[in-house]
Order: C-alpha cells, then structure tokens, then sequence
C-alpha cells in the first residue's frame, strides 16, 4: 500500500516543555486516520510541521516520499488542509478566495469552484465577502478550499469546530464519500472521540506529545466496546508507565 | 515558475482588492493637482514657479520621492508581512504548493508592482498637467529625463521596501513595524542633511539620485557608486529578511 504520509522521530519542544516527542507514524493511501488527543497534546504541532508551518527540533516528516523540509512543493501537491482555524481573507468573497487558491494548481476551472461550495452549502453565499461569514460558514468555506484541488491527502484540524448538527452530518458523509470513491486520504485531529469513532477507521492516541498506540477502529471497537474505553485504556496504561 | 506566478497574480489581486491601494493613488494624485493650484497661485503674485513644462512633473518627483512615495511603501510593505502574519492570512499561502522563498520573492515582487505604478501613475499625471499649462517649452529630451527620473527613483524606494519588509519579520506588531519604519526614515534623512560627509552611506540621501542622471554633465562613477551601494543594501536586507521570514514558525 503507498505510504502516503511518513513521519520519523518528530520532536518538537516548546519553551513551556509542550509539544511532540518521538513521533513515529505511518499513514496509508485510503486511511481516513483519527488523530485524538486533549487540548495541548501535540495534534496541530504535529500538523503544522506536516504542512510546513512549523520547523521540528528533530525528525522528518514526508508526504507521497516527498520530504516536508527539502521537497516542500512537491510534497504539497497533492495535499489540501485546515490547520487550527480556517481562515480566508476578509475582504474577498467566497467565490474569490478560492479563485486565488485555484491558481496553484492545475485544471481548476470556475465549475470546479461551485462544485465544491455546492458540496460544502456555501453556493449561495458565493459572492459574499468573508469578513461577513459565521464560524461555521467559514469552517465550510475552509473545506472547500482544502478539498478544491482534489487532493490525495487532505490534512484537517478539528474540522468539525462551529459547525452546527447539519454541517457535522454533511461534513462527514463528504469525508466518507471521498474516501471511499477516490480514494483520498485523510489526517484528522479532534479532541471529540465521538466524532472520531464515527468518521474515521484508524486511530492514533496522542498524550502529552507521545504517540500512544495505533490501530484500526474494527480492533478497538471489538476490544473495547467504545473509543472512548480505548483511550482511557490507554492513558492509564501510559500514566502507570 | 507557476507557483510563482500564481502568489504574484494572488498578490498583486490582494493589494486591488484592498482599499488602501487605490485610496494611496488617489492621494498620490491629488498631491499633483494641490501641487498645480499652489503653482498656479503662486503665479497670479509673479512668481513663475514652472516655466517649462517639464519642472513641474521634475518637482512633483522631487516632493514624493522623499516623502510620500516611501511612506506608502512602507505602508504596503508592513500590510503584506506584518498584517498577513497578525491576521492569520499569511498560513493560507504558506500552505499551498509553494515555497517560502518564492513566497517572499512574489511578495517582493507586488510591492515593487505597487511602487511602480505609483511612479507611472504620478508621472502622466503631472506631465499631462504641465503640458497643459505649457505646451510649447515640450521637448523629446525633456520627456526622456522625466522618464528616466521616474523610472531609476524606483531603485532607492525598493531599498527602503525592502528595510521595512526585514523589519516586518523580526517585530511581530505590524503597528510597531510601520512607526519604527517611519522614526528610522526621518533620523536617516536628517543624518543624511547634517553629516553630509557620511551622506552617501544613508540610504535616504539617494532619493534624489535622478538628478545625477539628468545633469547636464552625466557622472557615470557617481551614479555607479551609488548604485552599487544601493545594491549592495538591497542585498544585505533581501537576505536578512527572507532569513527571517524562512525561520518564522506560525
């Protein structure tokens, strides 16, 4: 199976003693990958080095065996994210916002970009400006940017944040979709374990920067009933260590 | 190349969107056309400010150069860095397939755009303004030295662009960046005035530098020191500020 995201002995401290330590992981062509941790586990530092954004103390990470630190452009070719928050600018529409990301790849064209404010229910906020969008709107339009491109990998950070119910549901089955009919790869983190249990089919612990245990959601479900035992199996299990 | 092109075009399309851009060539034009009116009434007591048609777009220059022109920069200069970086806007691009290098250098590349137009923008203007009021002193040289004025003034105001840009990485308020940007502006130029002796290592003092290039005797080795010492900044700050903006963790 194609790696499509390797990460090797990532260590990355803050000046408060926070952040990764001796991340190893491999993520395959197809997973749709949970990423679960509490707040200040080491989720976005581990997403902002994947994307760039951040430079690890030690480690490599490579996307499509393209290395992050030395290959930049063409790890990121394939890739689409929300990182922390999605953002856009203020002053530009919808539409416009992704007009201007559309200019880094290729093959985008103008039904590519209704397509995918259609697929996400901002069409009919098109021609807004963004300053004026709610949390949720934006969280929409920030995933119609990451998905623009038709990436193989798409890197999303709590992408459920200020969505209402509706917006969850259809973000999910979007990921489903995708995952299932081309086959896109998917990195999310999230705090939220049921959101996790139900959109994701392989899962990885982070606490207090280190990578608890990774396996698939069959495995977990069968030993543990629920995620959430899971992972409170495993804290505990790292805690008495 | 297209990742390039792409950030430039995205670039240069922020900057239009934004209002600031065309409120700053509005002032800048409306600098011209104050600067005609005081002309004119300065004439009406006898005082034949512009004779020719080409002085008044020559001291046009000679009053943007040094005060209004750098100052916008500056201001466009702080908006792309420090603005992005305080806004959070600046991981949008910093997350597409492109490198940071190629990122700065597309940014570069809109600032000088903006300065660019500017310049075109105010020259027209002001000749279309002189030729109107004296259309019969125009000459074919006289076009050309005001071209050539505007054009080679581009070169001192990247400078400073590129100071502020350098600035722009290493302080993170943007509000901090354009006041320190403006301080260092006005100490280099009163250096610059008092201690004339050391005047040629400011960079402020090579504002007016047009006016080796339309001197009646052309210094070649003045105007090739001088621009090699301009070069020479241009480098250092290019240099130090993509340095900056490479480490920047978001």
């Amino acid at each position: 199976m194609e790696k499509v995201i390797e990460i090797i002995e990532l260590n990355k401290t803050y000046k408060n003693g926070r952040g990764v330590k001796d991340l190893d992981l491999e993520i395959y062509k197809g997973d749709v990958f949970g990423f679960l941790g509490p707040n200040g586990s080491g989720k976005t530092t581990a997403m902002k080095i994947m994307t760039g954004l951040m430079k690890a103390d030690s480690g490599e990470v490579k996307l499509f065996g393209h290395s992050i630190a030395s290959e930049y452009e063409k790890a990121m070719q394939r890739v689409g994210c929300i990182i922390e928050t999605a953002e856009s600018y203020p002053y530009l529409t919808a539409y416009e916002n992704l007009k201007l990301f559309s200019r880094y790849y290729k093959n985008i064209d103008d039904s590519r970009i209704n397509e995918v404010l259609e697929l996400t229910g901002i069409i009919k906020f098109k021609n807004e400006k963004a300053k004026n969008f709610s949390l949720g709107m934006k969280q929409r339009l920030g995933i119609s940017a990451a998905i623009l491109s038709k990436p193989d990998l798409i890197i999303l950070d709590e992408p459920l944040n200020g969505l209402d119910v509706e917006g969850m549901i259809e973000i999910r089955k979007l990921i489903k979709k995708l995952a299932e009919t081309e086959q896109t790869t998917f990195f999310i983190s999230s705090h939220l374990i049921h959101d996790v249990e139900l959109t994701c089919n392989r899962i990885g612990i982070i606490y207090e920067g280190r990578l608890l245990n990774v396996d698939y959601i069959q495995n977990i479900q069968a030993n543990y009933a629920s995620l959430e035992n899971y992972f409170i199996s495993e804290v505990d299990k790292n805690a008495r260590l | 190349m297209q990742g390039f092109r792409a950030a430039l075009t995205n670039e240069i399309e922020k900057m239009y969107k934004k209002s600031k851009m065309t409120v700053i060539l509005i002032i800048s034009v409306a600098v011209i056309a104050i600067g005609k009116f005081a002309s004119m009434g300065m004439s009406s007591f006898g005082v034949g400010v512009f004779n020719k048609s080409t002085a008044f777009p020559m001291s046009v220059l000679l009053v943007l150069a040094n005060t209004l022109l750098p100052l916008f920069t500056a201001l466009i200069a702080t908006d792309l860095f420090s603005g992005e970086f305080s806004h959070n806007t600046m991981k949008i691009s910093m997350t597409r397939p492109i490198s940071r290098f190629k990122l700065f250098s597309a940014k570069m590349g809109a600032i000088t755009f903006f300065a660019f137009a500017n310049l075109m923008s105010v020259m027209l203007l002001s000749i279309i303004v002189g030729l109107i009021c004296n259309f019969s002193s125009i000459t074919f040289t006289g076009i050309i030295r005001i071209v050539v004025s505007y054009l080679v003034t581009l070169i001192p105001i990247m400078v400073i662009a590129l100071v502020v840009v350098f600035l722009s990485n290493i302080i993170k308020s943007s509000t901090a960046v354009f006041f320190l940007s403006v301080m260092l502006y006005i100490i280099s130029y009163f250096m610059g005035t008092f201690f004339s002796q050391y005047s040629s290592i400011f960079i402020t003092s090579m504002l007016g530098w047009h006016t080796h290039w339309i001197a009646n005797e052309i210094l070649f080795a003045k105007i090739i020191r001088e621009f090699l010492i301009m070069l020479g900044y241009g480098i250092i700050f290019f240099t130090a500020g993509y340095y900056f903006f490479d480490k920047r963790d978001l």
